[in-house]
């Protein structure tokens, strides 16, 4: 187990800047998870610390040791792929055995470690298979079972779970997490999707363009977005954005709605500058009393109901936990929570 | 269980489907076919049924002379033996050299040197014997094997190289890239997940490599002395300038044709799996 820090990374494809200048911190022991939109140079990020990508510029280090410049082979670290990337011609056995075969470990001491990590991963009747007679789960599981066998100092995950189905890729990711929670081995984790990196993550790296949007705690994330970027892309549904100006201590949109502001708030701040207002679809009610919407779009999941309500010109997407009665059309009062309101400068982007 | 009246047609067009094309599956293959049987005829009639019209397709009595002949006259077994030697070496060291440059073209994407290769192979090899033949000559090399060998190497290191290539192609680079996170180092991951994956495609680059080494006659020809003659060069030497006795020489002919014949037919499937390799990347 090991730290690992970014210092300053950069990332040039022949003359396209990928990464520019990034750094992150990663503790011993954490789940870090690098999260953004595809293109966002996050795997890029993940593959130079694997040292399956040269870096342009910058320092890596795992622990103490400067690892940039070294092969993939001498970083110890593991890895697992989007697409598992199992040896086709080997057994599950020799799958896992592999990285300990190549380092001339002893073959009891291997076959020892494999069939202990098996049975953390429930795989001890699979290992005379070979990865061609596994349902998908089963491959990730060996995958997974592959890093552990090593013991490395860090794992490494690309996008481990986009090629299961909807169901399996839940049970996958406690799976994971337990696993991280049971071993404890630090983790870099890639995802484009955010529910993964709210879950699993002890601190989010959320990338946009091959740039740092926020580092933070999930929950963090979720609560003080620091730019409409990180609120844009972090929840789902995704949240409401309303353009328009502070006026005598309300905010009215550029379509002239009138919307409630936090207490805390001081106008003074905001200064009349145009900006953009940010609430959660699941952070609006149901209230007789409030906004008048005109349902556009409604649908029931039986937990939850999502709708979308036209209110003075503007599309506010609701998400009401309690069951309610709305149909296409309906006019529908909602209040929002004030409490859970966001301001962001529309120039900048940045949080108020 | 009841019939339904609405599936009678569908069966019937199915049928008619099916004949129609094992029709025009049959007329395409016919000109091959039937040039195969009537060597096969050739080979077993007497030299009078040779010229005789109407054409005789099966003779009254099969000549099997023939094929003792072919044993008896010729040094038949000397020249098999030049063959399986000039094409075993030709194919061994062809895969030997071969195998690695296709992973190494295939992976460092330089298909420029794909490029050299097959030109080498599209020149007409006659261009070159002569310069060779002196070379050869000069080298005190013409009256052993080597000299075919060397020269079927032009034959089937393209062979070997382009299909290891399309082989090598499809082989996913996470893969390697697994095994070089696993501690492997690149000749390892060449040694221990490439070439084992690629295995399919050995098997074909070695077969394709054996048939047209196997088949070659130009190179041997010119190269080839009394004793170092393969098996195609022998078969033309049964022509001789008062006449042509057909018997033996489709009899021969035949003969040489049978081991690849019989490898192509147990192989047809890894053949047509590895010469559409790469096509259908990641199929």
């Amino acid at each position: 187990m090991a730290t690992v820090t970014l210092q300053n990374i950069q990332k040039r494809f022949g003359a396209v800047n990928v990464i520019e200048n990034l750094s992150v911190d990663i503790a011993d022991g954490e789940f870090v998870v690098l999260v953004g939109p595809s293109g966002c140079g996050k795997s890029t990020l993940l593959r130079m610390v694997a040292g399956l990508e040269e870096v342009s510029g910058g320092e890596i280090l795992i622990g103490a040791r400067e690892v940039s410049n070294l092969p993939a082979r001498d970083r110890d670290i593991a890895m697992v792929f989007q697409n598992y990337a199992l040896y086709p011609h080997m057994t599950v056995e020799d799958n896992m055995g592999f990285a300990l075969k190549l380092k001339k470990a002893d073959p009891a001491d291997t076959a020892e470690r494999v069939k202990k990590a098996a049975a953390i991963l429930g795989l001890e009747n699979l290992l005379d298979r070979y990865p061609r007679q596994l349902s998908g789960g089963q491959r990730q599981r060996v995958a997974m079972g592959r890093a552990i066998v090593r013991n490395p100092q860090v794992f490494l995950f690309d996008e481990p779970l986009s090629n299961l189905d909807a169901k399996l890729r839940v049970v996958m990711r406690s799976e994971i997490k337990a696993m991280h929670q049971r071993i404890g081995t630090t983790t870099i984790y890639v995802t484009h999707d955010q529910i993964e990196a709210m879950t699993m993550a002890d601190k989010i790296v959320v990338l946009h363009d091959g740039n740092i949007e926020q580092v933070g705690a999930p929950l963090e994330l979720y609560d003080r977005p620091a730019n409409l970027f990180v609120a844009g892309f972090i929840g789902s549904p995704a949240m409401n954005f309303l353009e328009g100006r502070i006026e005598e201590g309300v905010f009215r949109t550029d379509k002239g709605l009138i919307l409630p502001l936090p207490a805390d708030l001081s106008p003074a701040s905001a200064g009349g500058r145009p900006l953009v207002y940010g609430i959660r679809p699941e952070h609006i009610r149901a209230s007789d009393q409030g906004i008048q919407g005109r349902a556009t779009i409604v649908e029931g999941t039986g937990s939850e109901i999502f709708a979308k309500l036209e209110c003075g010109g503007e599309q506010l997407s609701c998400l009401f936990r309690e069951r309610i009665d709305i149909r296409f059309g309906d006019t529908v009062g909602v209040s929002i929570d004030e409490k859970r309101v966001h301001l962001f400068d529309k120039a900048t982007g940045q949080r108020l | 269980m009841e019939r339904t009246p609405v599936k009678r047609p569908f069966i019937k067009r199915r049928t008619l489907d099916r004949v129609g094309l094992l029709f025009a599956a049959l007329i395409m293959v016919s000109p091959v076919v039937l040039f195969f049987l009537w060597m096969i005829s050739l080979s077993l009639k007497y030299e009078i049924d040779n010229g005789a019209y109407p054409p005789i397709l099966i003779p009254e009595n099969f000549a099997w002379a023939n094929y003792v002949q072919v044993f008896k006259e010729n040094n038949f077994f000397l020249y098999f033996w030049n063959s399986v030697l000039v094409t075993g070496a030709a194919t061994l060291l062809a895969l030997i050299i071969g195998v690695p440059a296709g992973y190494g073209i295939a992976r460092l994407k330089a298909e420029k040197a794909a490029i050299v290769i097959m030109i080498a192979r599209m020149t007409p090899g006659l261009s070159f014997l002569i310069p060779l033949f002196l070379l050869f000559q000069w080298l005190n090399l013409l009256g052993t094997l080597w000299p075919q060998i060397i020269i079927h190497l032009v034959v089937t290191v393209p062979i070997v190289v382009w299909i290891m290539i399309g082989y090598f192609e499809t082989t996913p680079m996470e893969l390697e890239e697994a095994a070089s996170i696993d501690g492997a180092t690149p000749w390892q991951v060449f040694r221990l997940v490439a070439l084992p994956i690629a295995k399919p495609g050995i098997v074909v680059a070695f077969i394709l490599a054996l048939i047209f080494s196997w088949n070659n006659f130009v190179f041997g020809i010119v190269l080839a002395s009394r004793t170092t003659r393969t098996l195609p060069v022998a078969v033309y030497n049964m022509l001789s300038f008062e006449q042509v006795s057909w018997g033996p020489l489709a009899a021969a002919a035949l003969i040489v044709t049978l081991p690849v014949l019989v490898l192509t037919l147990f192989a047809q499937k890894q053949i047509v799996a590895g010469l559409t390799a790469g096509a259908v990347k990641g199929g």
